[in-house]
């Protein structure tokens, strides 16, 4: 199991995310942001692609042309020097850990791979076995907070910003950071708590329980698009757990999981005829903003489709 | 046009073998140590699966099927309800992972053109990602969420770039160079020769899409 | 200590004897046709007969005929030593020893022949049988010219008997060793005996529908062992070190403080004074407990004692009221941890279970929801004696729950890191126990279990069958998750699998069948006396048909749930067994042991300490730094023989020259030599010939403790005698002996086939097992035909 005390805060490749990048870039600032607050040492780069994640799960791609995109991303990690793939959405961060386990442990995989890399001239992109590891080289972005949660705390009460207490917080785990590889994931994958535990170092009041906590977001990659109904019968059960439980901030850890809550919260509201208390924060943002960042130039609230303006005055954030 | 190769390719995720429960375990989509065998319809993944709560579907009797190796359960359109939320590969006790194994059913579907209506909508994502290294939410639906979501989400996305370059960010796409060899690895791996197929299966078995690329509902 | 009290012979003051002189007697068995109708006998007696070598033949040899004829024989002749054609040695060994003994022969001057299972059962009638019977005998003969007079090594057997752990499995075991005269110590950890058992109101059985009083029966049987003649009863301690092995433990114990004396006459004045009230951890965590107390009021001893966590006194304060009250002056707040050393001959590991800690499945909500609880815990809620003086109240209001769902298998049956993979094998009769009980005592309860398959094993099932006539309703289905209302109320999720409905079961109250886990102390006393566990947790037992309360270390034994999970009724069976093997086990007397082990000759040693390589470290250094070896723990495997250049090592009664003998006699050309190791291997070769498979009659079996004792000049031997293959099988890894040896055996083999240069490539290496004789069969016959096509 994944300790919290050998994560890493050096040779962090950040990796970036392509629905964080055109629905909530206010998250990869917010990260930035954070991690130089924090100092650790990260790289972002742009020759790194998608993960090709959504394609795969929207069953267009198959494990063989993911797992090769993957292998190019490590090979682009591995010649900045930065070894340590942490993404901040959670389909990336399953997809990659899975393609380094076949990597390493297929070995008609990696020689596929790796010939067609030589074939198209491509050398330098040539996987070498067990060059990463699939557990020691692979983390999300909340597992970087998670282990830094006492600095941040410390850092919050420093810069005095921000007094989270008395918000009734919640946080909504990502489905694919927790239940693919529930083995390597911190805690009890029946019941995560590294964004509570997070939101708590920052003097946030949080629910820790509420019903349907491991309940997934309702996005369900296609479904959303192919399925709506059903994808927004989800989200709204959720949503009405969330009521229930009197909570005003959920806190998430994936771009595609914000999406589905924030974006469609307001058509839910439409479609099911009912009214809720409740912003959306990317924990990023969350930390962010606790650490004194601008809610506009570094949060990029304004790309949220629930509205934070009365929420963040509400706390004392001028906008 | 011949394709072959797609076809070798597709061959990894659904391997030809004589019992659906075989194809599974050895499909790379699935892990290695899958527990199909396993399976004691005990019926914690139905009972936790989201999918369940609201349709039809049952992730444990589609298990017991491909035990049974009853291969109309490829056709059976509840395994398009499902999430891919692996709440059942987390809760099952014996490792199993119904989920990865409606995945594979659902290429081998896939494979024999069932559900393709489905799946051409999400085209686009495959072309978009081919063309700039990044993913976008498939153009046909573009329709629909500017929708659901409104003129706030249509202005943010007009002002993406300025958004982004307020927020400190660079491009979305990736470097030139990049790009070509994300097509170098692509072709090389036999993704566009599938890809293709799948369109042209697509075209011509079913007319779900007018000349405008709206969705016919 | 124990080095001193045996000897093995000084071998090399026989090595000038002339052993050629010695008279050898060859007697063969006709096994009533087995072997004779295969076999000419009388060619065979014919080739052997000389002047010093007497044949005999008889029907039976086993029989009381053939044993006096053996016996007879050896005064009557002045035998010096006796040869053996029969069945495989496996089968009567120990008899014919013993008729040897009888006739004051030294055990190792009797050799057996294998003339049934290895040859007339798996060759055909012809001569080449016959010839292959005449060479086994001659290398029998050529090999016991070699052989020295070997002494058993004995070892007295201390009388004395300890069990560790107090609960159900402890006390019965402690009270059949003391029955049957045995001393026993019985060793508690907590401040009464009594375990888990004791917190059970009521005990189901087989034979009843109806549940018993499970203090009435636990109570005479703790008082019992309180008063026992045979019985010291150690409680507050723990065992902490373990010296010395089978037959002469020496045990420390760690007593800790009770701060009352023993001649606390159990009044309770001082309970009634004490101001500190404490969490009681029988009755579920309720603060019904003073810092002075009882466990239970059938405590056994009937002694009070002191929490130091939370008195007063003990944690600095002033108090003292109860010292004060105290009419016997029994209370001690000076008492301090006190060290035992005991001396025992046998152990009896008897640690008990803990009970699944349920937070760790996090979607049933306990330790999240006041009303989920765990059967246990039920068990004390029903209890008269529990917190709730034996009201049937949910925890959250005290209201008495009507709806009251179960769920089984939590922790059990389970692959994920979380939970156990095994059954439980208690739950689903607590379950319909607990069902009954509460369904009896409230028609209008409603109970429901929701249950993957109900293992209502045996005779249990007539129970099973009553409940499900109370009207307890059954959903079949692992629910996957318990979700809370208002008011505490609880909701079941499930998946009737049998109707295929999701349900969503009201609950008041949710029971988790946990799961039985080895406990903590069961885990730290199999390190302590560093016997072997499951991968599961639990001690593991030798054999788990032919051996099921021994464990890996000779001397100590183990029963109930430290061995796996079961019931009371189990329990208490296994732990009568674990008494019965104790006992006699300490009514040998003495150990002897195999003289077949590593022996060292002194004066060749030159203390390299090459051999404490030994991979069952049986080799050590005494105190004046010599090489030692401990007769208890070396099994004579031989691998020792090879790291010692200076050959001083050898393992008795196989040494170099006596397999150098036997392959003289044995071989001849065109044969192919198997060396086989002495369990599993050579079992397998007998297990062709039960099972009527044939091989060439060209295979020639030599027996060797393991095949890292063969040598370079052994194989050279036999292939300079002819031999066209040689073949080495060893223990598989799955053997005791074969796990630390089959690796060392591969390495052996590969290096000698290297050092072998192009002979190497005769040389064979397979490993066997039992059930897979036919495998072994295949590779003799392809290895003969291989030498025909040369
Ligand atoms: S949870 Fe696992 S074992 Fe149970 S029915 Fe589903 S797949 Fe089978
Ligand atoms: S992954 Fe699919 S089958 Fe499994 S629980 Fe989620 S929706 Fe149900
Ligand atoms: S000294 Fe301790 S045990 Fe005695 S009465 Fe006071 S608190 Fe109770
Ligand atoms: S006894 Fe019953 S409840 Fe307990 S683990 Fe076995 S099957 Fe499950």
């Amino acid at each position: 199991m994944k300790q919290i005390e050998n994560i890493p805060d050096s040779g962090i490749f950040l990796f970036k995310s392509c629905m964080v990048s055109v629905e909530y870039p206010g998250i990869e600032s917010s990260t930035t942001y954070v991690f130089d607050k924090l100092g650790i040492d990260y790289f972002v780069s742009d020759e790194q692609s998608c993960c090709t994640g959504l394609g795969y799960y929207f069953d267009l791609f198959d494990q063989m042309s993911t797992t090769a995109i993957a292998a190019r991303n490590f090979a682009v990690a591995r010649k900045n020097g930065y070894n340590n793939i942490t993404p901040m959405c959670s389909t990336c961060y399953a997809i990659n850990k899975k393609a380094c386990a076949l990597l390493n442990s297929n070995d008609e995989v990696r020689s596929n791979i790796n010939s067609v890399f030589k074939q198209a001239g491509l050398d330098d992109l040539i996987y070498e076995q067990n060059s990463l590891d699939e557990v020691d080289n692979f983390y999300h972005v909340v597992e970087l907070f998670l282990s830094k949660a006492k600095q941040i705390g410390k850092l919050k009460l420093k810069l005095n910003t921000i007094d989270f207490s008395g918000v009734r917080v919640a946080a909504h785990h990502a489905c694919h950071y927790y239940k693919i590889q529930s083995d390597d994931m911190i805690g009890n994958p029946n019941h995560p708590l590294l964004i509570d535990t997070i939101a708590k170092s920052c003097g946030a009041d949080v629910v820790e329980w509420y019903e349907d906590k491991t309940l997934t977001c309702g996005a369900g990659f296609s479904q959303i698009h192919v399925n709506r109904d059903l994808s927004l019968k989800v989200t709204h059960a959720k949503l009405e757990s969330l009521k229930e439980a009197g909570v005003e901030l959920l806190l998430h850890m994936c771009p595609n999981c914000q999406i589905q809550y924030d974006r469609y919260q307001p058509v839910i509201e439409k479609e099911y005829g009912t009214k809720y208390d409740l912003v959306h924060m990317n924990i990023a943002q969350f930390v962010a903003l606790a650490l004194g960042a601008d809610p506009v130039k570094v949060c990029g609230f304004q790309t949220h489709s629930v509205p934070l303006d009365e929420f963040l005055v509400r706390i004392g954030v001028s906008v | 046009m011949t394709y072959v190769i797609s076809e070798t390719l597709s061959e990894y995720d659904t391997p030809i073998c004589d019992t659906l429960a075989e194809t599974v375990k050895k499909s790379l989509r699935t892990s290695d140590t899958i527990g199909i065998d396993r399976c004691l319809q005990c019926g914690a993944c139905t009972s936790s699966c989201p999918a369940a709560r609201f349709t039809d579907y049952n992730p444990r009797t589609i298990v017991k099927r491909v035990m049974e190796n009853d291969i109309s359960v490829i056709e059976d359109e509840s395994i398009w309800n499902c999430f891919y939320c692996y709440t059942c590969h987390l809760r099952c006790p014996r490792n199993n992972s119904p989920t990865q194994i409606v995945q594979v059913l659902k290429q081998m579907a896939i494979n024999k053109g069932i559900g393709l209506n489905k799946l051409e909508v999400l085209f686009g994502y495959g072309d978009a990602f081919s063309e700039f290294g990044v993913s976008k939410i498939p153009d046909l639906y573009v329709g629909q969420m500017e929708d659901d979501l409104g003129i706030r989400w249509r202005e943010f996305k007009n002002n993406l770039d300025s958004v982004r370059s307020e927020l400190g960010l660079g491009a979305v796409a990736v470097k030139d160079s990049g790009r070509g060899e994300i097509r170098a690895i692509l072709a090389g791996i036999g993704f566009f020769d599938r890809q293709d197929l799948l369109k042209h299966m697509a075209k011509s078995k079913s007319n779900t899409v007018d000349e405008k690329g709206e969705i016919i509902k | 200590m124990l080095i001193g009290q045996y000897y093995i012979p000084n071998t090399s003051k026989y090595e000038d004897m002339n052993h050629s002189k010695d008279h050898v007697g060859v007697f063969i068995c006709h096994c009533g046709g087995n072997i004779s109708d295969i076999i000419d006998i009388r060619s065979v007696k014919q080739e052997i007969r000389s002047d010093n070598i007497s044949t005999f033949d008889c029907e039976y040899l086993c029989s009381n005929v053939g044993q006096d004829l053996i016996k007879t024989s050896i005064y009557k002749h002045s035998l010096d030593k006796v040869i053996i054609g029969a069945c495989t040695p496996a089968k009567h060994e120990k008899l014919f020893k013993k008729c040897v003994e009888d006739a004051q022969l030294n055990a190792s001057m009797l050799e057996i022949a294998n003339l049934r299972e290895q040859c007339s059962w798996v060759h055909p009638n012809n001569l080449a049988t016959t010839n292959k019977a005449i060479s086994l005998l001659n290398g029998k003969i050529k090999r016991i010219q070699t052989a020295l007079p070997l002494i058993p090594i004995q070892i007295p057997i201390n009388p004395n008997a300890m069990v560790i752990g107090g609960g159900i499995a402890g006390i019965n075991s402690a009270l059949n060793l003391a029955n049957n005269g045995i001393h026993t110590y019985l060793i508690e950890k907590e401040v009464t005996i009594g375990g888990n058992s004791a917190k059970i109101g009521k005990m189901f059985s087989p034979e009843k529908l109806a549940e018993e009083c499970s203090m009435c029966s636990l109570s005479p049987l703790m008082n019992e062992v309180g008063s026992h003649p045979n019985i010291t009863l150690i409680t507050c301690s723990e065992v902490e070190n373990v010296n010395g092995s089978a037959g002469d433990f020496r045990v420390t114990i760690r007593k800790k403080p009770r701060y009352v004396k023993d001649n606390c006459m159990a009044c309770g004045r001082c309970s009634k004074v004490c101001p500190t009230y404490v969490e009681n951890d029988y009755n579920c965590g309720v603060k019904d407990k003073k810092a002075i107390s009882m466990r239970f009021a059938q405590s056994v001893p009937q002694i009070y004692s002191i929490d130091p966590d939370h008195c007063i006194e003990l944690t600095g304060g002033e108090c003292g009221k109860c010292r004060d009250i105290c009419k016997v002056n029994a209370i001690d707040f000076e008492q301090k941890d006190e060290m035992i050393e005991l001396d025992v001959g046998a152990i009896v590991v008897a640690t008990g279970f803990d009970e699944y800690d349920a937070s760790r499945k996090p979607q049933y909500g306990y330790g999240l929801f006041e009303n989920v609880v765990t059967q246990m815990e039920l068990a004390r809620i029903l209890g008269v004696n529990g917190p709730t003086l034996g009201k049937f109240a949910r925890p959250s209001d005290n209201s008495m729950p009507h709806n009251i769902v179960m769920i089984q298998c939590v922790g059990s049956r389970d692959e994920s890191k979380s939970g156990n993979k095994y059954c439980s094998r208690y739950c689903c009769m607590a379950a319909l126990k607990h069902a009954s009980l509460i369904v009896k005592k409230y028609p209008d309860a409603n109970v429901i279990i929701c249950y993957i398959d109900i293992r209502a094993f045996g005779l249990y099932e007539n129970y099973y069958r009553a409940v499900q006539d109370m009207g307890v309703s059954f959903v079949r289905g692992r629910p996957a998750e318990v979700v809370q209302k208002a008011n505490h109320n609880l909701v079941v999720k499930i998946e009737d699998t049998l109707t295929q409905e999701l349900k969503e079961i009201p609950a008041d109250m949710v029971v988790l069948s946990s799961a039985m886990e080895a406990s903590a102390g069961t885990k730290q006393v199999a390190n302590i006396l560093n016997i072997t566990l499951s991968e599961d947790g639990f001690i593991k037992e030798k054999h788990s048909k032919l051996k099921p309360v021994d464990t890996s270390r000779d001397g100590i034994f183990v029963c109930g749930t430290a061995q796996s999970p079961k019931d009371v009724t189990d329990t208490i069976a296994q732990s009568g067994l674990a008494a019965a093997r104790t006992s006699a086990f300490i009514s040998d007397k003495v150990i002897r042991l195999d003289p077949q082990i590593a022996q060292i000759e002194r004066s060749l040693c030159n203390n390299c300490d090459e051999c404490i390589k030994c991979p069952f470290e049986a080799i050590s250094k005494d105190k004046l730094g010599n090489v030692d070896i401990n007769p208890l723990v070396c099994n004579g495997c031989g691998y020792c023989t090879k790291l010692c250049s200076k050959d001083a090592i050898s393992i008795a009664g196989y040494k170099e020259e006596q397999i150098m003998a036997e392959i003289d006699g044995v071989i001849e050309k065109g044969d192919v030599l198997a060396f086989l190791s002495r369990e599993i291997p050579y079992a397998t070769a007998d297990n062709i010939g039960n099972s009527v498979a044939e091989y060439p009659a060209n295979i020639k079996i030599v027996q060797v403790p393991t095949t890292t004792i063969i040598t370079k000049a052994m194989i050279e031997h036999a292939l300079i005698r002819g031999s066209q293959a040689v073949l080495m099988v060893e223990e598989p890894t799955d053997n005791p002996v074969g796990s630390f040896i089959y690796p060392l055996a591969l390495k052996n083999f590969e290096q000698l086939k290297g050092e072998l240069g192009k002979k190497g490539a005769r040389l064979h290496f397979k490993k066997a097992y039992i059930p897979h004789y036919r495998g072994l069969a295949e590779t003799f016959i392809s290895l003969a035909q291989m030498e025909d096509i040369e």
